[in-house]
């Protein structure tokens, strides 16, 4: 958890406070960035220019208790310009070797643990059929366990709005899973 | 029939039951396995060194204010004198836009008259002349570019043909047969006759 007095005080300009806030926020920006990109330097320079964006607007935070919601608002959005730029995949062809290792993960049971590179090619191949509003939805409600305020608040859509991506993006990857589990 | 209906009813909740686990179960491992961020160092690191850049772009240019406005002790009044100074550069940078949109107009309005070098052949200049002559006068037939020599040149043939014009008119004053001569002839050729 933040300090909210070390937010406070960056908020001064200290200059070393800041690379403190940096190292705590850094890895929850990452999970976010990553999940939603599926690509660890692509992630790493979002987190980047998150910080950055931080430093330069951490003035006008009216109170240091949004500053969570607030950082993930910077990271989604920033996630959104970067999945802009990347060319739709016009077929989705379905990658044998992940659903196997999906299936392989799922019959060690609850213990197991994916790694980083793992866990960007699941994610992709779920995600692939969903818009970038959707997969922010999915992925703030579902693996971040956000409540639809929040999303609703750092995606900048209305409760029923999320609650519609969310139902639309949990139905796809359901019929995924079935189709191919 | 109806135990039927009941047993693919069963079945179905059984088959959505199932479909759920499956996805919760992804879930729970998607949940589980958080990306990791190596090192917090490198981002630090790179985070620190980019905003000191632009920190230092900013310490340049509040140096630059403080060196032309440091001797200026009362807020407002520096304040005042940076604007008015910002307002001076953006009206000099107007008129220089317009200065030079004018000179441009002008050099382009301007006829240059080459000293030596001029790629209009003399046959081009006849020819041009004759086409102004023949239009009376109102067509220019284009632009004509002559050099100050082939002007000079000009002039002096205009008025040696003048003179030579001069002598031949007291020439044929002076004799009256000549005179007739040439009006006879002229008449023979159907022309309109010159009263010389």
């Amino acid at each position: 958890m933040i300090d909210i007095k070390l937010i406070e005080e960056c908020k001064g300009g200290n200059f070393n406070n800041f690379r403190k806030l940096v190292g705590l926020t850094s890895p929850f920006a990452f999970s976010v960035a990553f999940r939603m990109l599926g690509d660890e330097d692509q992630a790493k320079d979002v987190v980047q220019e998150t910080m950055i964006t931080i430093w330069q607007k951490l003035k006008k935070i009216k109170s240091a208790e949004v500053y969570k919601t607030w950082i993930y608002r910077i990271v989604v959005n920033k996630c959104y310009d970067q999945l802009r730029k990347r060319k739709r995949n016009p077929e989705f062809v379905a990658d044998e070797q992940t659903w196997a290792l999906i299936s392989n993960r799922i019959s060690e049971g609850p213990s197991a643990a994916l790694e980083n590179k793992e866990t960007s090619r699941i994610i992709s191949i779920l995600t692939e059929r969903l818009s970038p509003k959707q997969k922010a939805v999915f992925i703030l409600s579902d693996l971040e366990e956000m409540s639809s305020d929040e999303i609703s608040e750092i995606t900048g859509i209305s409760k029923s709005a999320v609650k519609a991506n969310l139902h639309y993006a949990r139905k796809n990857i359901s019929e995924k899973v079935e189709k191919y589990l | 029939m109806q135990g039927k209906i009941f047993l693919k009813r069963l079945k179905n909740i059984y088959n959505k039951k199932m479909e759920n686990e499956k996805y919760i179960k992804v879930l729970n491992i998607l949940r589980k396995s958080k990306p990791v961020l190596g090192s917090t160092d490198n981002i630090e690191k790179e985070v620190i060194k980019r905003i000191a850049r632009v920190h230092q772009s900013r310490l340049n240019l509040s140096e630059v204010i403080d060196f032309l406005f440091g001797w200026v002790y009362i807020g407002w009044v520096r304040r005042s004198l940076i604007t008015a100074s910002i307002v001076l550069v953006l009206v000099f940078v107007y008129q220089q836009s317009i200065i030079l949109k004018r000179i441009d107009f002008l050099s382009r309005q301007t006829v240059v008259i080459d000293r030596e070098n001029v790629s209009t052949h003399e046959d081009e200049i006849e020819k041009k002349l004759l086409i102004y002559k023949n239009s009376g006068r109102r067509f220019s037939s284009k632009t004509i570019t002559i050099s100050e020599k082939q002007m000079k040149e000009l002039l002096e043939s205009v008025n040696e043909l003048q003179i030579k014009y001069k002598d031949l008119e007291n020439l044929i004053e002076e004799d009256p047969e000549l005179k007739k001569l040439i009006e006879k002839k002229l008449i023979e050729n159907n022309r309109t006759k010159i009263n010389l």
